[in-house]
């Protein structure tokens, strides 16, 4: 399974692709993950790739290639049109409405695609489009309940995105603040169930 | 035990169980993260090696081979501009030859994740006459560097361990002590001029040669210890096609092989090169012999691909090479899974068409655009960049606010007036709204072109612009230059007191409660005031009417001017301290003129609305209280707040 986690910096892109490969890694698949975040501080793009292997013991290579992603989080809309190009057609994408404008566009008026664009364009490439508005924070746990409700199995035959085995992953690794976070994981839980 | 590291920390852990004794670098992305896994060690008080950033590439290239000639191991750290910095050194170092286990690190960034001109570092090795290995994934760059090091004192030459932004920035499952076992083992060096010198032809030409030998040994070294895999294909015989990977495409092609076979395609032999350099031509020669084609992938220049197309040469091989030089394959890019599956493609397309066999080779005009993804994967319409910025709160920003402001009220237009840029943060000059910065070359440079743009006669003034860590690394030199003759330039230094752009690590001039124990702090204003500067003043960038004054003085004064913008960066302030000042906009008094985010694109400023009122505001989560923004404010809307 591909997963692409795109953003802007201070977004907890970098936590949640760490949560999912944590989650990989203990249920023994091989698992490779990039983070591109260098320019992070000063308003640039933030990408997380998480591959994971189907069977132990199978080779990956770091990077994603254009088409590539099962699943897509999408946490600036901006950012997320842009990795458009790089989920599979019938992937799931969910689309979390934050816009970081940057300030010559605004300056510009300059027009900056919200989440009604987004879903237009994500809806021609695949029927599986979730969004997510005003979530509670911090939003990559909630994005990660999301996701363990939206996956279907076909695409997850492992489990990796089961709801006890995230909550077990979670409390091993976040140490701080590990009942809130388990508390945003099951609110997002329940937002993916319903669709 | 098993655990996610990158390829940069795989490497760091891996010199540490071989037992390193020097471990020294120059910051740059993406190598940065190999030396700082070794210095968080050292400050946590655990047992560790010498670790420094040292001041540019070539001191640290020049302490690991110091220690490496003492006998000890060593490792150094650099990107591959660094690697440039080095060469001088480095060559010298590969003609003598070394004792003690010499790694060098240097990590090339095909793609530029990080900026700078794409470079195939493999191209220096077969420059240097140095043994290159290449890992393809961070479990293998943990495995190589390990190996590097025994390696480097079998053969008595310095190891090239190069990777890749996707190698050194991904993680994977390494299994690692993550100790250091050091080694027992005394400092000795012996004299031995006609190795350790370079006085006079003999020695050198001498030197040059057993460069040569110690190669040759490296080779011998690789097929000795298998190194490099190399697989049977599907298709036995004359009949057979096979592939060549080197690095990082090692991965992607096992991938693509393995979907391959699952289809039940015929499977190409193969040849997974990781020790890259010099070639080891037996296993190519074993390949070739069971094959009519062969598909080179490798990332940037066609280093393996003429190295083979070369042999298969001088064996007389009649088969077809397929790769970058026939324009199969691109030379400009990063790799992935794609240019894989395209390249194989373009092996199959023209075979399935004619009915032929699968390993009938392609046109060699195939253009990788035919067996390319599908058209969906284009760019949508809509695209947003995110240019990147000054953080809020950074120092930068008052300094170039400060000498935008001072050319206004000198009357200069800021069109015409040349300011050279440097690498760092600082360069972020360049983007609107601040505007200022014309270029940006390498470390150093804009002082350097600062004195050819004045020896061109370009109109005066001519700023160049440097951080504190640029100006140790190389711009001392070329700030002597000016001195000793005389070039008339105003120089301006940004010191924050960190290498920030790289996360934050050291440099000569960082305060000495930052650096490692028993380091000294050297001042920048001491060292150019002994050069002899004609003009030299401080300004702090948060007090804009002085900062402005100063730099109207040093642009007015003449000869060599140099202004030191002091004030630390806004990002290692908020690590230690937690409380802030911040400012607010009264959005009563605001009027939307913009000044304020049209003068200082400080991220913290956005546009909003109260009822029917627009007007500005500060996000408090990223204001970090500078003030900048209430200087650019006519209606005196914004003002300081109790956080």
């Amino acid at each position: 399974m591909n997963i692409l986690i795109t953003g802007v910096g201070g977004q907890g892109t970098v936590t949640l692709g760490d949560l999912i490969a944590e989650r990989a890694m203990g249920l023994g698949l091989p698992v490779s993950v990039y983070h591109s975040r260098g320019m992070a501080h000063r308003g640039g793009r933030v990408a997380g790739e998480i591959r994971i292997a189907s069977r132990p013991g199978e080779r990956l290579g770091p990077r994603l290639s254009p088409g590539g992603a099962d699943v897509l989080v999408g946490m600036e809309i901006g950012e997320t049109i842009n990795s458009l190009p790089f989920l599979k057609e019938d992937g799931v994408a969910l689309l979390i409405d934050y816009r970081y404008v940057p300030s010559e566009a605004a300056l510009k008026k300059e027009a900056y695609p919200d989440l009604e664009k987004a879903r237009e364009l994500f809806s021609r490439r695949t029927p599986r489009v979730f969004s997510v508005v005003r979530p509670p924070a911090p939003v990559n746990l909630f994005a990660l309940g999301c996701l363990a409700a939206l996956l279907p199995g076909e695409m997850d035959p492992q489990g990796i995105f089961n709801p006890e085995g995230l909550e077990d992953t979670i409390r091993r690794h976040l140490k701080k603040n590990t009942e809130g976070n388990l508390e945003v994981f099951r609110k997002g839980y329940v937002h993916g169930r319903q669709g | 035990m098993s655990r996610l590291l990158s390829g940069n920390q795989a490497i760091a852990y891996a010199a540490l169980e071989e037992g390193v004794a020097l471990v020294t670098g120059y910051p740059g992305t993406p190598s940065t993260e190999a030396l700082t896994e070794i210095e968080h060690l050292a400050r946590r008080g655990e047992p560790s090696p010498y670790v420094e950033w040292s001041v540019n590439e070539k001191v640290a290239f020049e302490l690991a081979a110091g220690a490496a000639w003492a006998g000890k191991r060593a490792l150094v750290t650099m990107k591959m501009s660094g690697a440039n910095v080095a060469l001088d050194a480095i060559i010298g170092v590969a003609h003598s030859g070394v004792t003690g286990g010499l790694v060098v690190y240097v990590a090339d960034d095909p793609g530029v994740e990080a900026g700078m001109p794409e470079q195939d570092s493999r191209l220096l090795a077969q420059l240097c006459g140095l043994p290159l290995l290449d890992p393809s994934d961070p479990a293998a760059a943990y495995r190589l560097t390990r190996y590097a090091f025994g390696l480097s004192e079998r053969i008595g030459l310095p190891v090239l361990l190069r990777s890749v932004t996707s190698v050194a920035h991904a993680r994977a499952p390494v299994d690692s002590t993550m100790r250091w076992r050091p080694l027992d083992r005394p400092a000795a060096f012996s004299r031995d001029i006609s190795r350790y010198t370079k006085a006079g032809s003999l020695i050198c030409l001498l030197q040059h040669r057993e460069n040569l030998a110690r190669l040759a040994k490296a080779e011998e070294a690789f097929r000795a210890d298998g190194i490099n895999t190399l697989t049977a294909g599907s298709v036995a015989g004359p009949g057979g096609f096979g592939v060549i990977g080197a690095g990082v495409v090692n991965a992607y092609l096992a991938e693509a092989l393995a979907e391959r076979e699952a289809a039940g395609q015929p499977v190409p032999a193969g040849l997974y090169l990781e020790a890259v350099l010099p070639l080891e031509e037996g296993k190519v020669r074993e390949l070739l012999h069971s094959c009519r084609t062969v598909t080179v992938f490798e990332e940037l220049e066609p280093v393996v691909e003429r190295e083979v197309r070369s042999l298969a040469t001088r064996l007389g091989w009649q088969g077809r090479i397929l790769g970058k030089l026939d324009g199969v394959l691109p030379r400009v890019g990063r790799y992935t899974r794609r240019e894989i599956l395209a390249g194989l493609a373009a092996l199959d397309a023209p075979a399935a068409a004619q009915g032929a066999a699968p390993w009938t080779v392609a046109a060699p005009e195939a253009p990788l655009a035919r067996a390319s993804t599908p058209s969906s994967n284009t760019p949508p319409s809509v695209m947003v960049k995110h240019p990147i910025t000054f953080c809020a709160g950074c120092p930068h920003r008052g300094t170039y606010l400060a000498l935008n402001r001072a050319l206004k009220a000198l009357k200069l237009p800021k069109e015409e007036v040349v300011v050279t840029g440097d690498i760092g943060c600082t360069i972020l000059g360049m983007n609107a709204p601040i505007s200022s910065c014309w270029t940006e070359l390498a470390m150093g440079s804009s002082l350097g072109l600062a004195q050819g743009f004045q020896r061109a006669g370009l109109r005066e003034p001519l700023v160049a612009t440097i951080g504190d860590s640029t100006f140790f690394h190389a711009g001392i030199p070329a700030l002597v230059n000016a001195v000793q003759h005389a070039t008339p330039l105003v120089l301006i230094i940004l010191d924050n007191g960190w290498t920030s752009m790289t996360g934050f690590q050291v440099n000569p001039g960082s305060d000495v409660g930052f650096q490692a124990a028993g380091s000294r702090r050297v001042s920048i204003e001491a060292v150019v005031r002994a050069m002899g500067v004609d003009f030299l003043e401080r300004l702090d960038p948060f007090d804009q009417p002085a900062a402005i004054e100063v730099m109207k003085n040093a642009i007015q004064a003449a000869g060599v001017r140099v202004v030191i913008a002091q004030r630390e960066c806004a990002l290692t302030v908020a690590r230690r301290v937690k409380e802030r000042e911040l400012y607010r906009i009264d959005a009563g008094i605001c009027t939307f003129c913009r000044a304020c985010l049209r003068e200082t694109g400080c991220p913290a400023l956005h546009m909003t609305r109260t009822g029917d009122k627009e007007h500005m505001a500060i996000d408090e989560g990223l204001c970090t209280g500078c003030g900048l923004c209430a200087t650019c404010c006519k209606f005196d809307a914004i003002h300081e707040v109790e956080a």
